[in-house]
């Protein structure tokens, strides 16, 4: 068996557990991060993509608010290409409560998240799909920001100060020696072998799935509720700004323009597993329909894709039963010496995706508090690593990017404008023959035609770049048509319906995939493969 | 007033038209794009899969229709299929289409499965992998849209001797990314582009080698650019279709509307049916709307085939409701259950749905009555087949298509 020694193991791949590493690593400590997948798989790559501003949390959780705008100025100093600055704003359409507005006024007074009232009028000139019967808006400053990019960043980070990271390792057993936590045995599963990490200290950043693992260093109890939440993608940006009902949240009432695309969010329902995130086309219908209130003719657009994410809400003894809303959106640090007796360990989870920063800096001061080796956090000062120099995103950035090298480089993904270049130096850098870890880094086969001409393309590439045989590169082709197919099914009809059947007419029609040679792709990942266990990917943009 | 009004310029649509023509009546096709034909590989699938391989389509055909009363073949018999076949051939004779219903030809595809076909053209049919020849799989490094190691390394895992070669050979040179129909273009006009690929050719081919290329050989000039490669080289050399805009479905669009126009039809592209003036049972009008205004198209017979939901035939709504957009006709086949299996090569329950049709392909309702005496209709819109799977739908198109002609012309006389 394969062993790795180091000082700190943190386990799980979100912004957390990425957040973690790279702290820990600032701070001088030697560190190995697993995931039981890819990195970015679980909750951050299934997120609307909001870097909260605070608003949405001013009247029914300041606390949370607060945190919000604070980590909302660190993000936007640190992380600049992560982030698209596209502000946000809250509107009282016709159906919400006319008496909110007031309360949202003080609240971010209160919270000190900076508002600015704008006449009905200048609302709609910004953002003219709107409901034209809104009667206040107010700005706030929220972003758009990248999950996935956000988590690479912090990783390079992290391995710029001596971290290491290895996807697809999920844990088989916490090692415990008395009554510490001195590590865990790992399965490699693209090697085949199993891989024990003794550490000195190990931190438990497994967000939603936090509690099984506690369990599993013998600590049970540790209840995180998964909260489901569904996601539309629409085709392209019906807004340019983050645009929120200015209501108490509830469904359906955030839209997000991300990319090349608009995210509508979410819904709230606790479920049993956050392994099983089903989505059904009425859950798609009403959510649509929510966003005609924002922007009316929003369900009669082309809808790219559906997909769904568990929060990790840590369960606290106030909470109503049922509705996961009224649980703190804080997070939530669990010392396990204090609680369990159980030293060397300590869960973080809960938050969201705007404190993943604080909420590593919280895990690892308690960590350092528990050595005895006091360090101070450094990750608020240093900027991460990026690829340009010019600062937060914008929409223009790949094609300004792509026409820097029109004349000699091929466009692999017209949709997302992804060079072949990049997707080369992709799957080299990740060392994958799957297809579904490099759309999460470049966002291949993710814009209006799902893959329909580049999926074709990167099986050919990959097949040549990781010297495959057929039968493997037939094998990771039908593994992402598959797993595109889970995110497109629940939302087809109408014009994407159509694009479908046009990829199907190329891959089953044309290209006859259905027939190559190989294995068909296995069913969906068996559920006891590690305790900690992988959300089936519903397609997350 | 024309004889015949065809709402939809694909194979289907198109196939019809040009028969009536042939046959001197008035006819008008109105055409919201360009066709489907230029998506697809340009050979012509009757029937490939059912759902294990079919070699011989003469003989599964018949099988099928017993098993499947509903599908279209129930309503296209084979001697119309074999009719249509012939026809076609005949209407696109300079690219030389073989093959037919004994015995089905088995050809690469751009992924390199070996896939059932009825007719390729010429230029494909030295790929037939039943021969087993020994294969050369040759793409271009500027084009994105054909990977030759790929296709080979499927190929010798279905048991075929093949190797792969790129060539550097670009018309426009300094480019890194060339499509396919530039290529193809540049075949067409460039007797130097066309040297310079025979010698590159040459250098790599070996004695015995079937040459196997991405499918961009020329459009108008195709046929004089695949003899003059094979002539240059002493090789055979045969087209593999790739990804659309494909470029042997453009020679065939292009010489069936070429014919069309000859023989004195007429063709109205980017203009959309929106629907009709109906009366008696009878529709007299469809209203098209073009780029400036609406207006009626009379005639005394309409062949609707716009296609089914890929070319936009048949929309679904979000509501679960399929429609058929232009004259509201009656859709068949919906599923009780869930529209979409969870696998996504499995069949998948709402595909089948489509019009239903009468003997004479005049779409019926729910009881099997003729909801309009004089509308008909053919190709991809007709329910009970999933023709991307069967690999079926060049021979449903090219048969409803010819079908309707023979009920409208018997009609009319």
């Amino acid at each position: 068996m394969k062993r790795v020694s180091t000082e700190v193991l943190v386990i799980g791949g979100g912004a957390t557990g990425a957040g973690v590493l790279r702290d820990v690593a600032m701070r001088g400590f030697d560190a190995v991060l697993v995931d039981r997948a890819d990195l970015g798989e679980g909750t951050t790559g299934r997120y609307h993509g909001l870097l909260h501003s605070g608003g949405r949390y001013v009247v029914k959780d300041p606390v949370s608010a607060k945190e919000c705008i604070a980590e909302n100025g660190v993000l936007r100093r640190i992380a600049g290409e992560c982030i698209e600055d596209t502000g946000g704003m809250f509107v009282t359409t016709p159906l919400d409560d006319l008496e909110y507005a007031a309360r949202f006024v003080a609240g971010c007074h209160a919270t000190g998240v900076p508002v600015e009232e704008i006449s009905v009028a200048e609302a709609l000139r910004r953002e003219p799909r709107l409901n034209p019967g809104l009667s206040r808006a107010f700005l706030v400053p929220d972003a758009a920001m990248d999950g996935w990019k956000t988590i690479w960043a912090c990783v390079r980070s992290a391995q710029e100060h001596g971290a290491r990271a290895f996807p697809y390792h999920p844990v088989d057993r916490i090692l415990r020696d008395g009554d510490r936590v001195c590590g865990a045995v790992c399965r490699d599963e693209r090697e085949g072998h199993d891989v024990t990490i003794e550490a000195r200290f190990t931190i438990n950043a497994t967000g939603v799935w936090a509690g099984r693992l506690a369990e599993l260093a013998g600590c049970p109890g540790v209840t995180v509720v998964p909260g489901k939440g569904i996601m539309i993608a629409t085709n392209h940006r019906l807004v340019n700004t983050v645009v929120n009902r200015c209501e108490l949240p509830g469904d359906g009432d955030i839209i997000v323009p991300i990319r090349t695309v608009s995210v509508i969010g979410t819904t709230d329902a606790e479920v049993d597993d956050p392994d099983e995130l089903e989505i059904t086309r009425d859950e798609v219908q009403e959510m649509l329909e929510s966003g005609d209130r924002l922007v009316p003719g929003f369900s009669s657009s082309r809808q790219l894709r559906v997909w769904a994410g568990a929060r990790p809400l840590f369960q606290d003894e106030k909470a109503a039963a049922g509705d996961t809303r009224d649980i703190s959106r804080g997070l939530a640090l669990v010392d396990h010496v204090q609680r369990d007796g159980v030293a060397g360990f300590i869960t973080i989870t809960g938050g969201k995706a705007t404190t993943f920063r604080l909420m590593a800096e919280v895990a690892v001061d308690a960590m350092c508090e528990q050595l005895g080796e006091p360090r101070p956090c450094r990750t608020a000062d240093e900027e991460l690593p990026g690829d340009s120099p010019d600062g937060h995103y914008w929409l223009g950035s790949r094609l300004a990017g792509r026409e820097r090298t029109m004349r000699d480089d091929q466009l692999i993904c017209e949709c997302e404008l992804v060079p072949r270049r990049r997707l080369e130096e992709a799957i080299a850098r990740q060392a994958t023959d799957n297809l579904d870890d490099v759309r999460r880094v470049l966002r291949l086969g993710m814009g209006p035609c799902q893959g329909g001409f580049c999926i074709y393309r990167a099986t050919g590439i990959l097949h040549g770049e990781r010297r495959l045989d057929g039968p493997g590169a037939n094998a990771s082709l039908l593994a992402f048509l598959q797993e595109r197919w889970k995110g497109v099914q629940p939302i087809l009809f109408g014009d994407q319906l159509r694009q479908a059947r046009l990829d199907d007419w190329i891959f089953q029609g044309l290209l006859d995939v259905e027939h190559l040679p190989g294995d068909r792709p296995p069913e969906p990942r068996s559920r006891e493969v590690s305790a900690i266990l992988h959300a089936s990917d519903q397609g997350a943009g | 007033m024309f004889d015949v009004v065809v709402v939809g310029g694909g194979l289907a649509g198109l196939s019809a038209a040009l028969r009536l023509a042939q046959q001197g009546r008035r006819v008008a096709v109105v055409a919201k794009g360009l066709g489907a034909t230029q998506l697809t590989g340009g050979t012509i699938d009757v029937l490939g899969y059912a759902p294990e391989r079919v070699d011989n389509p003469r003989r599964r055909i018949p099988e099928l229709v017993r098993e499947q009363p509903d599908h279209p073949y129930a309503r296209l018999d084979l001697d119309l299929v074999e009719r249509s076949l012939s026809w076609f051939r005949s209407a696109v004779e300079p690219l030389r289409y073989a093959g037919g219903l004994d015995e089905n030809v088995l050809l690469p595809s751009a992924a390199g499965a070996v896939r059932p076909t009825a007719l390729a053209p010429a230029s494909m049919s030295d790929g037939n992998l039943r021969r087993v020849p020994r294969l050369l799989i040759v793409g271009f490094r500027a084009l994105k849209d054909f990977y030759p190691a790929y296709v080979a390394d499927n190929l010798r895992h279905a048991g075929i001797e093949a190797r792969a070669s790129v060539l550097e050979a670009n018309p426009r040179s300094g480019e890194a990314d060339v499509s396919g129909l530039v290529y193809a273009a540049a075949l067409d006009a460039d007797a130097a582009f066309r040297r310079v690929l025979a010698d590159e050719l040459a250098a790599v081919v070996e004695p015995g080698e079937t040459v196997g290329l991405p499918a961009v050989l020329g459009v108008d000039e195709a046929p004089a650019v695949w003899r003059e490669l094979q002539e240059r080289l002493g090789a055979p050399v045969f087209e593999i279709p790739t990804l659309p805009p494909s470029v042997p479905g453009r020679r065939v669009h292009r010489l069936l509307a070429a014919a069309l126009r000859d023989a004195g039809g007429r063709m109205v592209v980017g203009a959309v049916a929106v629907g009709a003036e109906t009366g008696n049972g009878r529709a007299d009008a469809l209203v098209v709307q073009d780029a400036a205004r609406r207006r009626p198209y009379r005639a005394h017979s309409f062949v609707l085939a716009t296609g089914g939901v890929a070319s936009g035939g048949l929309e679904l709504e979000l509501d679960g409701t399929v429609r058929e957009p232009v004259l509201d006709l009656p859709v068949a086949g919906m599923p009780d259950g869930a529209p979409f299996s969870p696998r996504y090569l499995d069949p998948q329950a709402l595909a089948p749905v489509g019009l239903a049709v009468d003997e004479e392909l005049r779409p019926v309702d729910a009881d099997g009555r003729v909801v309009y005496e004089n509308v008909y209709a053919a190709g991809a819109m007709l329910a009970a087949a999933e023709p991307w799977r069967e690999k079926s739908g060049d021979g449903i198109s090219l048969a409803s298509g010819i079908r309707v002609t023979e009920a409208i012309v018997e009609r009319l006389s």
